[in-house]
């Protein structure tokens, strides 16, 4: 295995078809998906590839990062059962090299007709007519639920329990609009003695 | 179309979106002439699509931007701390529906919830009642179901797992709306087709905007010289500190001047305080109506977050009407829940595309695709609710990040208050209840998506010493220039802000007519 060279200029490390085949099981394994065929995670690793081409930096980080997973991996990455190839993959998971993967991987991975078919989304809908004849209200597992305003009064706009409180001041009274202009309200900003009922908030 | 001179001094509104949109239709259906500058291109309804991040890059406003402080978005999207749209119809083009009113102790805030540590609350200085009639004509414009005789939605798929959890849970106030979407053809724009693509534009111009309603119309007048891709620079002012003129760039990046009797400000609440920032001058050293020292502060996006939930049987969330369902038994004032203000809760729903890139940024594994792998049988919610203003939460200049024009970028810094945490765990705790009441089998708890409420960075004030505008949006410093958007708002209270934003522009419409009448600008 031939590591980057030290100069960016002089490192014209191409992505080996081995680490083409090292990523793809990289995306497997942080993405797993039971129902995904190989197409996806293939399609995502030349995308991420073609954007490494793109950037020297991700070019010798996902570079260096593949050849050495096998370092951590104490052998073939690719030869690790899912659970041992997590642990490994968490243990690099804040590194440029899989931060640039995961990223490219969120942004791609799940923009594609062939993962939406798997996880069940139709993707464009307006040139089939919407879903408005096409199961927009097909659910039958609830019953039809009530789609009018209630009917049985307006909202109470402020706890009653609020304005029940002792106030020496003109706080919580102003239920409609009217009552603020009579009322002397305290509208200081600024520190200092207020009359204002305090509803300090600790969590 | 009218062109207007470049030298003549016109009436300049800077942004199309709710707040420019709208006052540029209600002032040139009174017979003034407006120039109306955007940012962005022309889209119209047929350029849009379909697909999430193709729509995302299409529409959102991708200018760069810079993050500080403890928000989650600082270390996930740093580049990307709204989700607005940058084109002809602004946000109103991306927003989904949602146009619940302000609620009367909701303009009183300071007054109502008291003095809270760390919070810069303070009261509007109008009230409902002086706001009623004003929602009354916004939501006839804007066509929201349930109100003025609009036919609600009917129930689609999300929405009857959601409405039949909520009244198990024991709510009672939840409803398809208010939505500004039309069940059936209102004021010549034809019912939904329930395509399911409201962030990506909406295709069948079935939803509101001013991009389908205001533009139109105030293009027809005649009187309405709309200049997209027109990116403003700077408003400059003369000697007796009135503005005089706008400068901006062309589509070529080719610096114009227009010349201005007057000007209002409607870029949304990162752009407008990052313009007015970027207009100072020795007579404004801090930034143009900034003598308060509010300008850029106050932000606030919302506490939001949402849950996923997953069940035995299939729900396609995504098919239908995104937002039409509204929950506000959550939106009282309520201290006894541990928090001030209250919350909505609205149906929400990604594709898997943006699902796996905002359900839980960073996150990877078997718990991350479990996500994904569930998406048929996922219903969705989104917790919206009032965030408290902070003065520390501010849009400043950042000086050593410049973007393609050679200008400084905006940095948005935000913290959550121990109060907007305390609301959104509520929320979270909530939502999870509503949907083990109808059989949930696991639930996940997505943080706040990039701002799309973003508000209160230029806000109204009695006094000119605690805000940046007074109660007509007017800038207390400066009396012919206006801010027209979400930025004046003093607090963001629980409600999607668009109709308010609305509803302030078409009584701000209404005063600025008298005025220019009366010769008081």
């Amino acid at each position: 295995m031939v590591f980057p060279a030290k100069y960016p200029q002089l490192n014209d490390t191409s992505l080996t078809d081995d680490a083409r085949s090292v990523l793809i099981r990289v995306l497997r394994v942080a993405f797993p998906h039971d129902s995904f065929p190989d197409g996806p995670y293939e399609r995502t690793a030349d995308t991420i590839m073609k954007a490494a081409e793109e950037s020297t930096w991700f070019r010798v980080s996902l570079t260096q990062g593949l050849l050495t997973l096998a370092h951590l991996a104490g052998g073939d990455f690719r030869d690790l059962d899912e659970d041992a190839a997590t642990s490994v993959l968490r243990r690099i998971e804040s590194t440029e090299f899989f931060g640039f993967i995961r990223r490219t991987t969120v942004l791609n991975l799940y923009d594609n007709e062939d993962v939406w078919e798997a996880v069940g989304y139709e993707g464009s809908s307006y040139e089939k007519g919407g879903y408005v004849n096409r199961g927009f209200d097909d659910l039958h597992w609830l019953p039809e639920p009530r789609i009018e305003t209630y009917d049985g009064g307006p909202i109470v706009e402020i706890a009653p329990s609020f304005l029940l409180r002792p106030t020496n001041g003109s706080s919580g009274t102003h239920a409609s609009g009217e009552s603020r202009a009579a009322a002397n309200i305290d509208t200081n900003t600024q520190p200092g003695a207020t009359s204002a009922e305090h509803a300090e908030v600790s969590k | 179309m009218t062109a207007l001179e470049q030298s003549d001094e016109a009436i300049v509104i800077i942004g199309s979106g709710a707040g420019g949109g709208t006052l540029a239709y209600e002032l040139t259906k009174r017979g003034i002439p407006v120039v109306l500058l955007e940012a962005g291109p022309y889209l119209r309804n047929e350029d849009y699509v379909n697909n999430e991040w193709e729509a995302f890059n299409q529409m959102a406003w991708l200018d760069p931007r810079t993050t500080s402080g403890s928000w989650r978005i600082a270390r996930d999207f740093p580049n990307l701390p709204s989700w607005i749209v940058k084109a002809v119809g602004g946000t109103t083009t991306h927003w989904s529906g949602a146009t619940p009113r302000f609620k009367a102790h909701e303009f009183a805030t300071r007054s109502t919830y008291g003095r809270i540590a760390g919070a810069n609350l303070l009261d509007w200085p109008i009230t409902l009642a002086e706001m009623e009639p004003y929602y009354d004509k916004a939501e006839i414009a804007m066509g929201s179901t349930h109100v003025h005789g609009r036919k609600p939605l009917p129930a689609n798929n999300n929405y009857k797992v959601f409405a039949n959890g909520a009244e198990r849970v024991g709510y009672r106030h939840y409803s398809t709306g208010p939505y500004a979407t039309n069940a059936e053809e209102y004021d010549g724009r034809p019912a939904s087709i329930q395509d399911g693509f409201n962030f990506q534009g909406d295709k069948h111009g079935s939803k509101w905007s001013t991009l389908v309603r205001e533009l139109p119309r105030a293009l027809a007048t005649g009187l309405l010289d709309l200049r997209p891709e027109s990116h403003v620079v700077q408003i400059t002012h003369n000697a007796a500190g009135r503005v005089d003129a706008v400068l901006y760039l062309d589509a070529e990046g080719n610096l114009q001047r227009q010349a201005a009797s007057m000007v209002a400000v409607a870029g949304n609440s990162i752009e407008t305080p990052r313009l007015l920032l970027m207009s100072a001058s020795p007579m404004f050293p801090d930034g143009l109506a900034n003598s308060s020292g509010q300008v850029g502060r106050n932000y606030m996006r919302h506490t939001t977050g949402s849950v996923y939930a997953r069940f035995e049987e299939p729900v396609r969330m995504y098919r239908g009407e995104t937002m039409a369902g509204v929950i506000a038994d959550e939106s009282r004032h309520d201290p006894d829940r541990g928090f001030a203000g209250g919350y909505y809760l609205e149906t929400i729903s990604l594709g898997p595309a943006f699902l796996a890139s905002f359900a839980d940024p960073g996150a990877w594994g078997r718990d991350f695709t479990k996500i994904l792998d569930s998406y048929a049988n996922t219903a969705g919610l989104w917790v919206i609710g009032e965030d408290l203003p902070q003065e520390t939460n501010r849009i400043t200049l950042n000086s050593a990040v410049t973007d393609r024009h050679g200008l400084p970028v905006p940095n948005v810094h935000f913290d959550d208050h121990p109060n907007d945490i305390a609301m959104r765990e509520h929320g979270y705790r909530q939502a999870e209840l509503l949907y083990e009441a109808v059989g949930s089998i696991g639930a996940h708890r997505a943080p706040p998506y990039p701002s799309t409420h973003n508000m209160g960075t230029s806000r109204m004030s009695e006094k000119p010493e605690d805000g940046v505008v007074d109660k007509w949006g007017r800038a207390h410093d400066v009396p012919n220039l206006f801010v027209s958007d979400g930025s004046v708002f003093t607090t963001g209270a629980a409600a999607n802000p668009t109709l308010t934003i609305v509803a302030l522009a078409i009584r701000q419409a209404e005063y600025i007519a008298e005025q220019l009448k009366s010769g008081g600008i």
